[in-house]
């Protein structure tokens, strides 16, 4: 009997943490609509009186690898960075038009900016591992969110490793600072941190343009195998690449999308002569 | 009424209908954006507070001196060429009384001026040396000498003044009073020379290497080179770095007090003349000064503050870059031509070999550098010698009486002062650059202006805290010298070194970092404290020791709101001396041993400095380290990374050797 009442009331304690005020609330994922994860409406972009991107109508299907590829100044990388809104950061950026996730503004007002980066994950040009040892590297995202379990976090470390392939690497590491790996290392580190708060979309900008070929093959293996679990999308610099790993490819050029669609098609059969100049490196 | 109850019942009907996990969604979502806000508000409170502390101390300094202002007439206080303070004994003054400080205003401009002279001549020969002619070997050695003697206290090199250099120059020109206008130039040139030094080697050390290149790529020497073209593009770090030394040679007190003769109504007419300056006056009558009198002496404190502030000012014009540009340095163009306007044909020009001017210059820099450095090297043995054998048991250990000094009354003072110091500098410090350097939008106006105050706050002398804190923590501190006042003035002078050395390190922070954590999904504030501030650690702990190096230094701040009461204090509620203060305190009485103790007390004070030198060498070297990520393997790492220079080195070497290199790697 006494057992039963101690138990009931840590069960009482617990809800009772959940319920008031100061109990942290849930952050609940987006709930994407007919295969669709994120959504662009009309979008027009502006640094002070500049416009960086012009009318951005596109729709990213989920699960799937969508790449953006078009030359240096094209505005990939500004489209990329508003998706998760990192470029509320920048000064003198300003977005019109919608961006919809799940059926979302995420300019809107009331949008929570946690939430969102929680659920859009995202991975830098350069490697930007913080510093502290592998493991709080990893459980930096989980306890943000207020998993402050050892056991639980444990756990989470050693699956956001193994789904970034370099459990079998690191795991006698955990101790070490993070900055002592190689850059390969540490931007794949990089991913393994951004899948540890579980994200439904992975935001990756140029992740291999500062690795050598061995370190791009594992990233873009890394790629493959995330496909079927969450949905990715990558800009970059590397047309061979984006052939290679996405299922959608969009051009873009002076901050328009001149183009998009499925990748096999866009590479063999492109439908605007702009974007058959740039793949066929008669420009860019 | 009735509308009110209508509407609690309403809102208890939603909190209790289905609506109210939303609701309390909502309460909650406040509830989060207010914390991020909140934060906001209290690092931007602590940011301001500089700017507060800056108004204060000028508004309370002027309205402290406008009864004496009033009383005496402006221009008669600044202009008359007598202070004779005279009083009855019903407090009335006689017709004969005059407050005038004209003496005082020329002396103090007199031994500023020569002080920058020869310490900035000095500062700048070192620094030239240390860069352009100092053989690798000495390098490190010779910048960690000058940071050392730029951390010692000048109570100490009033000292060395006053056992050193003013029986010297009684033997050398055979006058019988050594103390006055040149022995104070000394003294002061001495003290300022570390830091001209170390902040003109830093411009020296920033002019690019591509001008020294381009010049000897034009035929030029080394000694041109250096003289003609990096010597100048660091006019401006060197123009601020002497501005710095006059604002400290202006605001220096108790070096000055030791050497300075400190005879009232004396103009500066010789070298040998001894004088007071309006630092020495504040701190000669402050302890005895009552009514119209300290009023008046208030009065010259703000007199001084003027002073400071307008140097300041002309600092930050300096520093600007659009103000001082070409207006300052400017050069007209003046190409000659015939008198038809057509330029002269090639043929005219001749070229002859020169430099003979900046050959001998570098001899210069080089014997001065040595001198300098012999000088200090010198003084610190001198102090040394002279000061073990005075570390007597005795004065060591025992807790003395109330009219014995001893080390362990001046520890505990000393102690209880940097404690409650920091407790309460750090976090405002923190804070406030937290503010600067995370919250601020680049450029903003209201950035720029506090960061002015802080500047401003910088440059303030110590004596002014003195005399700020004299009438202001004193009064709010029970009306008589504590620990506790001391603590809340030496918070004002702490605070601007917190705010500069973390916000550096802040900045040095890569954004990246910030990035990758928001992008997580993690707020600003915890970004803040999880990632950036862990980074800055190094910085902060910089700013620390320097703090306690500050505080266990200083003397004119506190002798007169911490007090100069021998004997063990009580609690922050007592008066007590410092280090410092007893240094002071004790060159002044002529009592027999006293000089003894003030070695000894010398002693302990310079192996603080190398002490806390020594800590923050270390301590930077060791949380590199930690960030660098190399624990466990750094001697491994150091290797490697050593490998590498030297491997860079060699191509460097090998370049011109190494052209088919290329040729190679395509065919492979």
């Amino acid at each position: 009997m006494k057992e039963k009442k101690i138990k009931e009331s840590k069960e009482e304690k617990e809800e009772k943490k959940e319920k008031g005020l100061f109990a942290r609330k849930q952050v609940p994922p987006f709930r994407f609509e007919n295969g669709v994860a994120i959504n662009v409406k009309d979008m027009d972009l502006f640094y002070g009186d500049f416009k960086a991107l012009k009318k951005i109508n596109m729709a990213m299907p989920e699960k799937k690898i969508t790449a953006m590829i078009g030359p240096s100044g094209c505005g990939k990388s500004t489209l990329l960075k508003s998706l998760n809104r990192m470029n509320d950061l920048v000064e003198g950026c300003r977005v019109e038009g919608e961006i919809t996730i799940g059926g979302e503004n995420i300019y809107e007002k009331t949008a929570d900016l946690a939430r969102l980066r929680k659920n859009v994950g995202m991975v830098f040009q350069r490697p930007n591992p913080f510093a502290m040892s592998v493991y709080d590297n990893i459980a930096y995202g989980p306890r943000t969110f207020g998993i402050k379990k050892k056991s639980v976090l444990d756990e989470i470390v050693e699956r956001s490793l193994r789904n970034a392939a370099m459990w079998e690497e690191l795991k006698d590491r955990l101790g070490k600072s993070a900055l002592g790996l190689s850059g390969g290392q540490q931007q794949r580190l990089c991913i393994a941190r951004a899948l540890a708060v579980e994200p439904q979309i992975l935001l990756m900008d140029e992740p291999t343009s500062a690795l050598d070929p061995i370190s791009t093959g594992k990233i873009e293996e890394l790629c493959e195998e995330l496909r079927d679990k969450i949905t990715i999308v990558i800009v970059t610099h590397n047309m061979q690449q984006a052939a290679r790993i996405s299922d959608k490819t969009a051009f873009f050029l002076l901050g328009e999308m001149v183009e998009m669609g499925d990748t096999d098609q866009v590479f063999s059969a492109p439908q605007d002569k702009r974007t058959e100049d740039y793949i066929t490196g008669r420009f860019g | 009424m009735l509308l009110h109850k209508k509407k609690t019942e309403e809102h208890q009907e939603t909190v209790a209908g289905a609506d109210a996990p939303v609701c309390r969604e909502e309460a909650r979502r406040a509830f989060k954006l207010d914390g991020e806000k909140g934060a906001k508000a209290v690092f931007f409170i602590a940011a301001a507070f500089s700017v507060v502390a800056v108004f204060a101390i000028v508004i309370y300094l002027l309205v402290a001196s406008i009864p004496a202002l009033s009383e005496i007439g402006f221009f008669n206080f600044l202009f008359k060429n007598q202070w004779l303070p005279k009083f009855y004994e019903d407090g009335s003054r006689p017709a004969s009384a005059t407050f005038g400080i004209l003496p005082m205003i020329l002396s103090s401009i007199v031994v500023t001026l020569g002080a920058v002279v020869v310490g900035g001549l000095l500062g700048v020969c070192t620094a030239v040396f240390l860069v352009y002619y100092c053989p690798k070997k000495f390098k490190g050695a010779y910048t960690q000498v000058i940071n050392l003697l730029a951390g010692i206290p000048s109570v100490v090199y009033g000292f060395f003044g006053l056992v050193v250099i003013v029986p010297m120059l009684e033997g050398m020109f055979g006058v019988t009073v050594g103390k006055g206008v040149l022995a104070a130039v000394l003294v002061l040139s001495l003290m300022i020379m570390p830091t001209i030094a170390s902040l003109t080697k830093n411009s020296l050390e920033a002019v690019p290497n591509e001008y020294y290149e381009g010049s000897l790529a034009l035929g030029n020497t080394k000694a041109q080179a250096i003289f003609k073209v990096c010597l100048p593009a660091a006019k401006r770090g060197i123009l601020s770095a002497l501005i710095l030394g006059v604002g400290r040679a202006v605001g220096e007190t108790m070096a000055v007090a030791m050497v300075v003769g400190n005879t009232t109504n004396n103009f500066p007419t010789g070298l040998f003349m001894p004088v007071a300056t309006m630092t020495t006056q504040i701190v000669k009558e402050m302890g005895y000064a009552t009514g119209l009198r300290k009023e008046a002496l208030i009065s010259i404190g703000f007199i001084l503050l003027i002073f400071v502030l307008i140097i300041n000012l002309i600092l930050t014009l300096v520093k600007r870059e659009k103000m001082g540009g070409n207006a300052l340095f400017g050069r007209k163009l003046r190409t000659e031509h015939a008198e038809d306007g057509t330029q002269k044909p090639k043929s005219q020009y001749e070229f002859r070999r020169g430099g003979i001017v900046q050959e001998v210059l570098k001899y210069i820099c080089m014997v001065l550098a040595a001198v300098v450095i012999v000088a200090l090297v010198a003084m610190v043995a001198f102090i040394i010698v002279k000061g073990v054998p005075n570390l007597t048991a005795d004065f060591l250990f025992t807790a003395g009486s109330s009219t014995d000094v001893t080390m362990p009354q001046l520890l505990v003072t000393t102690l209880l002062i940097i404690f409650m110091t920091l407790i309460i500098a750090l976090p405002l410090g923190i804070a406030a650059a937290i503010y600067l350097n995370e919250y601020s939008k680049k450029g903003s106006k209201l950035v720029k202006v506090i960061r002015l105050f802080i500047d401003t706050l910088a440059g303030i002398p110590s004596i002014v805290f003195g005399l700020f804190g004299n009438i202001f923590f004193v009064a709010i501190c029970g009306g008589r010298y504590s620990i506790i006042a001391g603590s809340l003035t030496m918070v004002l002078i702490v605070l601007p070194t917190i705010v500069r050395s973390t916000e550096e390190s802040l900045r040095e922070v890569a954004d990246s970092m910030r990035e990758g954590s928001l992008a997580l999904g993690a707020s600003k504030v915890r970004t803040i404290f999880k990632i950036v501030l862990p980074s800055a650690l190094s910085g902060i702990v910089t700013s620390i020791i320097l703090s306690i190096g500050r505080i266990v230094g200083e003397s004119a701040a506190l002798i007169y709101t911490a007090g100069a009461v021998i004997g063990m204090p009580d609690g922050y509620g007592s008066s007590g001396m410092t280090f410092a203060v007893a240094m002071y305190k004790l060159t002044q009485t002529g009592r027999a041993g006293d000089m003894e103790k003030a070695y000894a007390i010398a002693v302990v004070l310079l192996v603080i400095v190398v002490a806390l030198n020594l800590l923050v060498t270390f301590l930077e070297k060791r949380i590199k380290r930690k960030t660098l990520g190399t624990t466990g393997t750094g001697t491994e790492k150091k290797h490697a990374h050593a490998k590498q220079e030297a491997e860079e080195e060699n191509t460097e070497a090998l370049e011109p050797l190494a052209e088919p290199a290329p040729a190679e790697g395509a065919k492979a």
